[in-house]
C-alpha cells in the first residue's frame, strides 16, 4: 500500500507536469485549429496516403538495418573483450552529434567525388545517411539490453549446447525487448525526419507537412496531417505492447551478478566494428576535414571564434534537458515495476509517444502559441522554453529505454524486500536504482546527445539573442564558405565530444565514490 | 536524497536566471544570412548603446523559423523590427497583421517601387536573380542569354533551380507569370520539366551544384554568385534577359511589427538599416546593390543603373504567388 501511494506521489507530480507543460500547449494548439479540419478533412486524398505508406516503407527499411547493424556492433561492443571497446563506443557516438542535414552534406559530397549522381544514389543516399546517423542509437538501447543478461542464463546454456543455439535461443530472446525498441524508436525517427529526405531531393510524408507549413502558411492542415503520423506511432506502440506482452521476461544480470563476457579468438569482432566506423565516421570526417583544410590553420580558429559564446550555453541547456528528461523517463517508467495492469502509465507513455512523433516545427509553434502570453512571458522569453522543447521532445525516449530494463527486474527482488518491511524509497535506493543504472546513465547521455542537436524545434524557440551552438552552425553555414561550414562542424564535433566525455568522467568519478562507500 | 535536492535547486535558478529583461533593446527577426546579418546588427550596437537581441534564420530552413514565429507570435509579440531578404515574406506578414506602419525619413529618396506606401515595409540593398555557369562545361557563346533558353533541347539535364514552392526561387517564378501571363508562364515551366531541370534544395545547393560541375548552370541569387566568384569557382555570372523581360531584383525589405514591445528603439534600428551606410556595407560584405544614389561600392559589384530590370510591382507578385502555389507544388511533385 505504501508502495503504491509513495508512487503515485511522484507518477502524479511528473505526469501532471509533463501534461501542463507540454502537453497542453500541444492541445491548445489543435483545439485552435479543429474548426478548420472539417475542410483539411476533404484535402486526404489517395496520393497523401500513398505518401505515407512510402514514408513508412522507407523508415521500416531504416530501422531494420538498424537495429540488425545494431545488434552486431553492441554483441562485439558489450558482450566481448575486443580491445579499446570504450574508446570505440564514443566514436560510435559521433554521428548522432551532427546535425543529420550537415552529415546529408557531407555524404552527398563523397558520393559527387566517387561519380555517384544517378537519381536512384538519392534514396540509397537517404536510406544509408540515416541508417548512420540511427545505428548509434541502436547499438546503445541493444548494448544496455546486452549488459543486462544473467551470466549464470547463457552458462547454463553453453553447458547443454553449442554457442549458436545460445545465441538464437537465449540471447535474442532476452534482449527481444531492446530489439523492439530499437525498431520503434528508429521508426519514429526516420518517419519524422525532415531535412535528409529534403536534401536529397525525395518526397516523403514530412516534406508534404514543411510545404503545407512554410509555403502554404497552412497551419491547420500541416497539424492535421501530422496527426496521422501520430496515429502510426500510436498503433505501432500499441502493437510492441500486444507483442511483448506475450514475450517471456527473464531475470537479469544485476549488481552482484556477473555479466558474461565472451573472449575473441580473432580480431573479427573488432574489424567488423572498425569498419562501420571508417564508414560511418572516418569517411564523412575525412571529407570535412578535407573541405575545411582548404581555409587553412585561420578557418579554425575563425570557426572557434564564431561558435565559442555558444558553447557553455549549448552543454548546460543539454545537460539540464537531459536530467529533466531522464527524471521523467525514470518515473514514467517505474510504473512497470512488477506485473499487472498499468492503465495510467499507458496514457503517460502515449503522452509521451505523441509528443515524440509530433514533427519538430509543429510543436514548436505549439509552445509558441501558449507560452507567448503576458502572464508566461517569464518562462516564453527564458531559456526555460528550450528545456521544455527538449523534455517534450525527447521524453519518450528515456523512458522507453529504462522501461525495457523495469520490465527485466524480477519481481521477487521487490516482493522480498517488501515483505521485511524496507520501504518504498529504500527499495528503489537499494535496488530498483543499481540495476537501472546502466539503462539511466543510457538514457541520460543519448539524451543530453539528443539535446545537444536539437534543431527543429529549438530554431522556433530560442530567445531572442541566445547563442546555440547547432542553430548558430545552421544560420552560419547558409552562405558561408565550404571551408568554414566544414571547420564549424568539425568544432562542434570536438566541443561535443568533449561533453560526452565529460558525462562518461562524471559517471565515472560517482561509481567509483560508490563503490568506495561499498568497499 | 541532499545531493539531488541541490542539483535541482541549481537547474531551477539556472532556468530562472535568465528571466529578467534590460530595457534600453531591440528585438530583431531576420531572415538575412547570419553572416551578413550579424555584424551590421552588431555595428548598431556599438554606435547606439542600444542592445540587439536577434534572431536568425536561413534560406535552408526556406526562413520557417522566424516567418511562422512572427505568425505564432502576433498576439503577443516578441520582436520589433523583421528584416527580410525579399519582400515577399514581409508582404504575407502585412496582409496577415503583423507589420505597422513606419516612413522612415531616410528612405525619401529611396524609389517608390521598392517601398510600400502604406509604409509597412522599406526596401534597401537588393540582390537579383542571376544565372550561374560552370565555366569548364560552358563556353560564352554557349551560355544561356534569356531565362526562355533554358526551356532549348541544348541545356536538356544541365540547368538547376531551387525549388519553385520556397524563397527567392518562388518569387521568380511568380514575377513571370506576373508579366507573362498564366497561358506564357506555364508554357516555359512545363519546357523546363521537359529538359528535365535538376530541382536543387535551395539557391545555395544550385551554386554548390554548378561549382562542382554537377550542373552546367543554375538560377540563383547575386550574393550567392559573388560568394563563389570570391571563393575562386571557375564560375562566371549573367543577368539573363537584359534585351526584353529583365532581371528580377529583389530589395531587402526592413519593418516594424504591429505592438512592437521596443517600438522607438525599433524605428531607429529601422533608420540605421536604411542608411547608406548601412548599403555601403551589404554591397561590400554580400555584393547587395543600393537603392541609395552615391553610395560607394567596390567595382565587383553591379550598380542597378546597369541592368534592365523586370517591370513588376512586388504586392501584386505576392498575390500572384498565393495563386499559383498549387499549380507551382503540382509542377515540383509530376
Amino acid at each position: 500500500m505504501g508502495r503504491e501511494l509513495d508512487h503515485k506521489l511522484s507518477f502524479n507530480i511528473i505526469f501532471w507536469s509533463v501534461f501542463i507543460f507540454v502537453g497542453l500547449p500541444l492541445i491548445y494548439t489543435f483545439g485552435m485549429t479543429i474548426g478548420a479540419w472539417k475542410k483539411d478533412l476533404g484535402l486526404l486524398d489517395g496520393k497523401l496516403f500513398g505518401l505515407l505508406m512510402r514514408s513508412g516503407l522507407i523508415s521500416l527499411i531504416i530501422s531494420a538495418l538498424s537495429t540488425v547493424i545494431g545488434v552486431v556492433l553492441a554483441f562485439f561492443l558489450y558482450k566481448t573483450d575486443i580491445q579499446f571497446k570504450s574508446v570505440l563506443k564514443i566514436i560510435l557516438l559521433i554521428p548522432l552529434f551532427v546535425s543529420p542535414y550537415i552529415l546529408a552534406v557531407a555524404w552527398r559530397d563523397l558520393f559527387l567525388i566517387l561519380g555517384l549522381s544517378s537519381s536512384w544514389i538519392s534514396y540509397v543516399g537517404m536510406i544509408g545517411v540515416l541508417t548512420m546517423i540511427f545505428v548509434p542509437l541502436s547499438v546503445l538501447i541493444i548494448g544496455s539490453g546486452l549488459s543486462n543478461i544473467d551470466a549464470s542464463l547463457e552458462e547454463s546454456g553453453l553447458m547443454l549446447t553449442s554457442y549458436k543455439e545460445v545465441f538464437w535461443k537465449i540471447i535474442l530472446p532476452l534482449i527481444k525487448p531492446a530489439l523492439i525498441s530499437s525498431l520503434v524508436l528508429v521508426f519514429i525517427f526516420s518517419i519524422s525526419e525532415f531535412s535528409v529526405p529534403a536534401y536529397f531531393g525525395v518526397k516523403v510524408f514530412t516534406t508534404e507537412i514543411f510545404t503545407q507549413f512554410s509555403a502554404f502558411y497552412n497551419h491547420s492542415l500541416a497539424i492535421f496531417q501530422s496527426l496521422l503520423l501520430v496515429v502510426i506511432c500510436i498503433a505501432l506502440l500499441f502493437a510492441e505492447r500486444q507483442y511483448l506482452a506475450e514475450a517471456p521476461f527473464f531475470s537479469i544480470g544485476t549488481k552482484g551478478v556477473k555479466q558474461k563476457v565472451y573472449q575473441s579468438s580473432t580480431k573479427l569482432g573488432l574489424w567488423i566494428v572498425m569498419a562501420w566506423l571508417v564508414i560511418s565516421v572516418g569517411l564523412p570526417i575525412v571529407v570535412l576535414f578535407a573541405q575545411a583544410a582548404q581555409g587553412g590553420t585561420a578557418v579554425f580558429l575563425k570557426s572557434f571564434n564564431l561558435l565559442r559564446h555558444s558553447f557553455l550555453n549549448s552543454i548546460t541547456l543539454a545537460f539540464v534537458g537531459a536530467l529533466l528528461l531522464t527524471l521523467v523517463g525514470v518515473v514514467a517508467a517505474l510504473g512497470y515495476l512488477g506485473q499487472g495492469r498499468r492503465r495510467y502509465q499507458d496514457y503517460f507513455d502515449g503522452m509521451l509517444l505523441i509528443l515524440f512523433a509530433i514533427p519538430s516545427t509543429i510543436l514548436g509553434v505549439s509552445l509558441i502559441q501558449f507560452y507567448n502570453h503576458p502572464a508566461l512571458n517569464f518562462i516564453y522569453s527564458s531559456d526555460a522554453i528550450i528545456v521544455i522543447g527538449y523534455t517534450g521532445k525527447f521524453a519518450f525516449i528515456a523512458a522507453k529505454i529504462i522501461k525495457n530494463s523495469v520490465r527485466q527486474i524480477p519481481k521477487s527482488l521487490i516482493e522480498s524486500a517488501e515483505i521485511v518491511g524496507v520501504n518504498y524509497w529504500l527499495r528503489l535506493r537499494k535496488i530498483v536504482f543499481p540495476i537501472l543504472m546502466p539503462s539511466i546513465f543510457t538514457a541520460f547521455l543519448v539524451g543530453f546527445i539528443l539535446c545537444l542537436g536539437e534543431l527543429g524545434t529549438t530554431i522556433m524557440l530560442y530567445p531572442p539573442g541566445t547563442e546555440i551552438m547547432p542553430i548558430k552552425v545552421f544560420t552560419l553555414m547558409a552562405n558561408a564558405s565550404d571551408f568554414l561550414t566544414s571547420a564549424m562542424v568539425l568544432v562542434v564535433l570536438a566541443v561535443s565530444l568533449i561533453g560526452v566525455l565529460g558525462i562518461y568522467g562524471l559517471a565515472y568519478w560517482i561509481a567509483s565514490k560508490r563503490e568506495k562507500r561499498y568497499d | 536524497m541532499k545531493h539531488i535536492s541541490i542539483l535541482w535547486s541549481v537547474v531551477l535558478l539556472m532556468l530562472l536566471s535568465s528571466c529578467g529583461k534590460t530595457k534600453n533593446e531591440v528585438v530583431i527577426y531576420t531572415s538575412v544570412d547570419q553572416v551578413f546579418s550579424e555584424p551590421i546588427l552588431k555595428d548598431f550596437e556599438q554606435e547606439t548603446g542600444i542592445k540587439v537581441k536577434a534572431v536568425y534564420d536561413t534560406e535552408e530552413t526556406k526562413s520557417t523559423g522566424v516567418l511562422n514565429r512572427l505568425l505564432a507570435e502576433k498576439n503577443n509579440p516578441q520582436a520589433d523590427v523583421f528584416w527580410s531578404g525579399d519582400p515577399i515574406r514581409t508582404i504575407v506578414l502585412k496582409q496577415r497583421g503583423v507589420t505597422a506602419s513606419y516612413h522612415s525619413a531616410l528612405a525619401q529618396d529611396i524609389s517608390p517601387i521598392f517601398k510600400d506606401s502604406e509604409g509597412h515595409w522599406t526596401g534597401f540593398s537588393a540582390r537579383a536573380r542571376v544565372l550561374i555557369y560552370n565555366k569548364n562545361l560552358l563556353t560564352d557563346d554557349d551560355v544561356p542569354k534569356s531565362i526562355f533558353d533554358l526551356g532549348n533541347e541544348k541545356y536538356k539535364g544541365k540547368v538547376a533551380i531551387a525549388n519553385p514552392l520556397f524563397g527567392t526561387t518562388t518569387f521568380q517564378f511568380a514575377a513571370l507569370f506576373s508579366s507573362l501571363g498564366y497561358e506564357r508562364a506555364k508554357l516555359f515551366l512545363s519546357s523546363l520539366k521537359k529538359n528535365k531541370v535538376v530541382i536543387a534544395t535551395s539557391n545555395g545547393d544550385v551554386k554548390k551544384r554548378v561549382v562542382k560541375g554537377e550542373i552546367a548552370c543554375g538560377l540563383t541569387d547575386t550574393d550567392d554568385a559573388h560568394e563563389a566568384v570570391q571563393e575562386g569557382a571557375n564560375v562566371g555570372v549573367v543577368f539573363l534577359d537584359q534585351v526584353g523581360l529583365g532581371s528580377l531584383i529583389m530589395p531587402n525589405t526592413v519593418n516594424l511589427i504591429y505592438r512592437a514591445p521596443n517600438e522607438a528603439n525599433g524605428k531607429k534600428l529601422i533608420d540605421y538599416l536604411l542608411s547608406s551606410k548601412t548599403e555601403a556595407k551589404l554591397a561590400k560584405s554580400c555584393a547587395q546593390m543600393p537603392l541609395h544614389k552615391n553610395v560607394l561600392i567596390p567595382k565587383d559589384v553591379p550598380s542597378l543603373d546597369a541592368i534592365v530590370p523586370m517591370q513588376i510591382n512586388y504586392e501584386e507578385t505576392a498575390n500572384k504567388l498565393q495563386e499559383i502555389q498549387n499549380y507551382l507544388k503540382s509542377w515540383v511533385e509530376n
